[in-house]
């Protein structure tokens, strides 16, 4: 072969070798990434309330193009002791609940419209503990527990109170506070 | 001994055939392209991976007016480049069924979203809870102005008879609702729906039911 056709064979090799590190590198980035929001929030995977991520109008904080009127809030959790259990009060303002895989992406998300005389319970649990839990469950007295599969064992619980008015932003912090999301053991 | 194998693998040559004379200049460029190879194939690589992660997510967007959807960002169906995205910049994206987001860089005619402008947004939006519309500076930061206010909430708004709302986003004080521009700068206008039934089938949006952003005129 031609020192030409080495070099044009070597150049069509290095394009197919450039799609696989670009795919490679797209697909490991989330598993990589330093500043996603579940590798900045690692160290409160043992709280048992949800922290404040960004108040309504703080204008410091890390996430980019945070709402100045909603107050945000998360638990990090982590199923390896067992199912997680995520409780929330309602009140008057506007909140949701979201769930986030750990480099997945949303999974859940269930507004304030949801909850039962003011309270919204989630478990969040792997495939393995939902088997378990139905396994040892008399049927006679079936649990009422919201429970849901997450993709992956580890991820986010996402809160956000909206403050309508700036007058609300006080409550609205203080509700977002106010989750837990505890280790659930029966 | 292993840079001596390294030609006969990657130059696809078989072995020398006895009574022909064996080039040795080869060897050392055989060896030259094998590192030009790799050295292509990861700058190529890795820079387009960083390329199109580093900004908006670049698959999946529908255009409404002069804003920008991304329906399925906040799903489980979201793709490995919005994934990408949201690891590096470190955003929550907002569930499916908890809101839309709806962003525009531009106004109604194509053009830059520009600090020295005017523009007007209304009159009409999606039916939603509650919306929020909030004016980023190029740092993706709400703009911190003299008068305090980086947006307006669907609760704050002055509205005219048929509920219908204009908002001016200006440097210059004007009546009605006034959002001040910041000094300079490219901005983004990011226009949010909580608890709307846009935010399960985005079909429920078009450019009527979205907020027109009208530009007025311009400081020179």
């Amino acid at each position: 072969m031609t020192l030409r056709g080495q070099f044009a064979l070597a150049t069509l090799c290095a394009f197919v070798l450039a799609a696989i590190a670009h795919l490679a590198a797209v697909l490991a980035i989330p598993y990589l990434a330093e500043k996603d929001a579940f590798s900045r929030l690692r160290s409160t995977l043992s709280a048992d309330r949800s922290e404040i991520i960004a108040a309504p109008g703080d204008l410091g904080t890390w996430l980019p193009y945070p709402d100045p009127d909603v107050a945000l809030s998360t638990c990090a959790y982590t199923l390896e002791e067992g199912p997680v259990r995520v409780s929330a009060r309602t009140g008057a303002l506007f909140q949701s609940v979201s769930l986030h895989a750990r480099a997945g992406g949303v999974f859940f998300a269930i507004t304030d419209r949801a909850a039962v005389r003011g309270a919204l319970d989630l478990v969040l649990m792997t495939r393995r503990q939902l088997d378990e839990a139905l396994a040892t469950e008399d049927p006679d007295e079936p649990s009422r527990d919201v429970r849901i599969v997450a993709p992956s064992r580890e991820g986010l619980v996402v809160i956000r109170v909206l403050a309508a008015f700036p007058s609300q932003r006080e409550e609205a912090s203080e509700v977002a506070k106010s989750v837990s999301c505890t280790i659930d053991r029966e | 001994m292993f840079a001596a194998r390294l030609p006969r693998a990657f130059a696809l040559r078989g072995p020398p055939i006895e009574g022909l004379p064996v080039r040795k200049a080869s060897a050392a460029a055989s060896a030259l392209l094998v590192v030009y190879t790799f050295v292509i194939a990861g700058a190529l690589g890795l820079s387009s991976a960083h390329w199109m992660t580093n900004g908006e997510y670049p698959f999946g967007r529908v255009g409404v007016g002069a804003w920008t959807v991304w329906p399925r960002s906040g799903s489980r169906e979201a793709d490995p480049y919005t994934r990408a995205v949201n690891a590096r910049t470190g955003a929550i994206p907002l569930g499916v069924g908890e809101g839309l987001l709806l962003r525009a860089s531009v106004d109604d005619g194509g053009r830059a979203l520009d600090a020295r402008c005017a523009y007007r947004v209304g009159p009409a939006t999606p039916q939603a809870r509650f919306w929020t519309l909030t004016l980023y500076d190029v740092a993706g930061r709400p703009v911190d102005t003299p008068l305090g206010r980086s947006g307006f909430s669907s609760a704050e708004l002055l509205r005219d008879q048929n509920g219908g709302f204009s908002i001016t986003v200006s440097r210059e004080a004007a009546t009605g609702n006034w959002l001040m521009m910041p000094e300079s700068g490219p901005v983004t206008l990011i226009f949010r729906l909580y608890d709307s039934p846009a935010s399960v089938g985005s079909a429920a949006l078009d450019f009527r039911t979205v907020p027109r952003v009208e530009r007025l005129e311009c400081a020179p």
